[in-house]
């Protein structure tokens, strides 16, 4: 079992390019030992090509790997401390899962019958104790998955990557396996590393979290923290539903509160250490359950930010309804409230409304 | 592809014209096969089946000579041309310009068998020569007759005739394979040798071996370059043809060419079936996959 201060994973000024393409802009990370960490982003952000560049499948352009301390950039996969569990399964077709899982066993010329007895074991962590005769084409998703991380975890490396390992399954399978990932992971105790584009995936399972984009590490921290307290307006889009506001600011007071203007109507936000000059273009978000509908002759009170628009669409999703409407500036904002089985608000298409949501709930983003 | 409202004759109709093409094509062969089991020979009146013939292949030593030099520089041409063809096909599947792989690899189809065949004699009389000069400028004789035709040139030449058919055959075969699972055994600890030789070559297997064959019998098919780079009458094609040429073909030379067609035809056939066989069982695989047993 690792210490939880031993660093497992740490870069350096790491960058992958493509012929002209920069896939990975000089990244510097750290990643605790034992820790669940997940590196969330979109697609073609970079977040795949580092988790590939830990593994040792690609040779970065820039930077140094040190895993567990030791320098392995100049190493193969096979050469380092990781082992893998991919996205599209890549069990072997041709082999059993009893085989499938103690391929790497096998490898290590472990006799017959520690290998039976481990694979054995790990088969009945992943939940699929009896399943080793069976060949990969005869298990569905779910099952090949966990048999994939019962591949990796039989091997005891000190780290393992988890490359979008739930992306090929449904929505209530994934939910499934995310518990049982985390589960796991603090079972046996080791550093997984889970790429993930799903920002609910990776809130269920991460200890810790990054965001990866445009080959830039722009944030990390807790789930909690980057869902309440984003730092880049990219963030506050990406995690969470939030409605972002650009503008410019035209006044900053001694409270540390910032006044933007929108061009139709001034917001006043706290600068939370962030200290933009008079005259600089931010944004300030605010999530669309902390906005409400409000009487359309209400006055902002202190505290509170108001404004007006008209009502788009409701849209009820069961747990929860959005309420669309549309700002001055043609920009639509979301308004998500719990549905309280009144069978709606009564508001009519193109009726003016307020929304309103209290000052210290918007965040202000200077990048 | 038959849909439900396509007429059942013309399904019947395209089926009896494939036939008819095929058979046409194979008649000649037929003929020769019908030929090997006459007593009298070809052109004789009455037909008397025998298998005499077959038995006298073997002591026409001229014959069987001529059988093993050719299955001598087929297997030699096997062995480096196959491992060839499946580097050019990894490759093609990694490199960013699998264009050009795939123009340079059939290059050689476009070259008539006879300009390449002649080209290359030229080629290797002139590098006799220059390595002769060679050694004539230090006062040695080492270096003659490196490049004198013989096995050496003619597996060239056959090198460089097979070496597009084996690149496609095995490159189709390594289409269906998928290259995470290289990536899947290295994360395991093998290295690439032996993610190679446990995962991919048992799935590419089938495509290596029909590679290996189709080499043998565009051996075996191959006249002009073996003639012209090898030199003297004595492999397969060039004895049948000398023969042909000289004294007509004699019987056992046509139940030699039947025997040929015979082990042709079998490994060819014996290819189609695994495929057929192999299909099968991926579509066993996919119908598995759409319904899993015990699914949860």
């Amino acid at each position: 079992m690792p210490e939880k201060n031993d660093i497992a994973v740490e870069v350096k000024g790491l960058s992958k390019n493509y012929g002209d393409v920069r896939a990975l802009k000089s990244i510097d990370l750290q990643i605790g030992a034992g820790e669940y960490f997940v590196l969330l982003g979109p697609s073609g952000g970079g977040k795949t090509t580092l988790l590939r560049l830990i593994g040792g499948f690609i040779r970065p352009t820039a930077g140094e790997i040190f895993l567990h301390s030791a320098e392995v950039s100049h190493l193969p996969p096979n050469g380092r401390p990781t082992s893998m569990v991919f996205q599209s399964f890549a069990l072997f077709p041709h082999m059993n899962v009893q085989t499938n899982v103690g391929y790497g066993l096998r490898l290590r010329n472990m006799p017959k019958v520690e290998i039976r007895e481990r694979v054995d074991a790990m088969l009945e962590m992943v939940g699929l104790t009896g399943y080793g005769e069976r060949m990969p084409h005869e298990l569905s998703g779910g099952q090949q998955q966990r048999v994939q991380l019962a591949r990796s975890l039989v091997l005891e490396v000190k780290i393992l990557l988890l490359d979008e390992p739930l992306a090929a399954l449904d929505a209530k399978l994934r939910k499934e396996m995310c518990i049982e990932l985390k589960r796991i992971q603090e079972k046996v105790g080791i550093t997984f590393i889970h790429v993930t584009h799903n920002q609910e995936e990776a809130m269920t399972v991460a200890d810790d979290l990054a965001i990866i984009s445009g080959g830039k590490l722009l944030e990390r921290g807790k789930a909690r923290d980057l869902y309440e307290n984003p730092i880049h307006r990219f963030t506050a889009e990406f995690i969470g539903e939030n409605n972002v506001f650009d503008g410019h600011v035209t006044a900053v007071d001694g409270e540390g509160h910032v006044m933007v203007d929108l061009g139709y109507t001034n917001l006043t936000v706290h600068g939370r250490d962030q200290m933009p000059g008079v005259g600089d273009k931010v944004s300030i978000s605010v999530r669309s359950e902390l906005v409400q509908l409000v009487d359309g002759n209400a006055m902002a009170a202190q505290g509170q930010e108001i404004l007006s628009g008209t009502h788009r669409e409701t849209v009820y999703l069961g747990l929860t309804t959005s309420e669309l409407v549309r700002l001055p500036n043609g920009q639509e904002l979301l308004v998500r409230q719990l549905s309280d089985g009144s069978g709606g608000n009564g508001i009519k298409v193109d009726e003016a409304v307020q929304i309103s949501w209290r000052t210290v709930d918007g965040r202000l983003h200077v990048s | 592809m038959q849909d439900d409202y396509s007429s059942l004759w013309g399904y019947r109709l395209k089926w009896l014209y494939t036939l008819l093409v095929v058979f046409t094509l194979m008649a000649p062969v037929f003929y020769v096969m019908y030929i090997s089991f006459n007593e009298n020979g070809f052109g004789a009146r009455d037909y008397v089946f025998t298998l005499d013939w077959y038995v006298v292949i073997f002591s026409d030593l001229l014959l069987l000579e001529s059988f093993l030099n050719t299955l001598v520089l087929a297997t030699i041409t096997v062995v480096v041309v196959v491992p060839m063809g499946l580097v050019a096909a990894k490759h093609y599947k990694i490199t960013r310009y699998p264009l050009a792989v795939v123009s340079l690899m059939l290059s050689p189809l476009f070259v008539p068998a006879d300009i390449l065949g002649s080209a290359l004699l030229v080629f290797f009389k002139n590098l006799n020569k220059t390595f002769t000069l060679l050694g004539e400028s230090f006062s040695v004789n080492w270096f003659d007759n490196w490049f004198d035709l013989g096995y050496f040139s003619a597996i060239v030449g056959l090198i460089i005739y097979t070496l597009p058919y084996v690149f496609v055959v095995i490159l189709i075969t390594m289409a269906r394979y998928k290259d995470q699972q290289t990536e899947a055994a290295r994360s395991c600890g093998a290295t690439a040798w032996q993610a190679f030789w446990h995962v991919e070559f048992p799935q590419i297997r089938a495509g290596i071996f029909s590679a290996c064959s189709f080499t043998i019998i565009l051996t075996f098919n191959e006249y002009t370059r073996t003639s012209l780079l090898k030199g003297g009458y004595d492999t397969f094609t060039s004895v049948l043809v000398s023969q042909m040429l000289n004294e007509g073909m004699s019987e056992q030379s046509y139940a030699m060419s039947a025997m040929v067609s015979y082990i042709a035809i079998a490994i060819i056939g014996s290819i189609i079936l695994l495929t057929l066989v192999r299909s099968e069982r991926l579509e066993q695989v996919a119908r598995a996959k759409a319904d899993p047993m015990g699914a949860t």
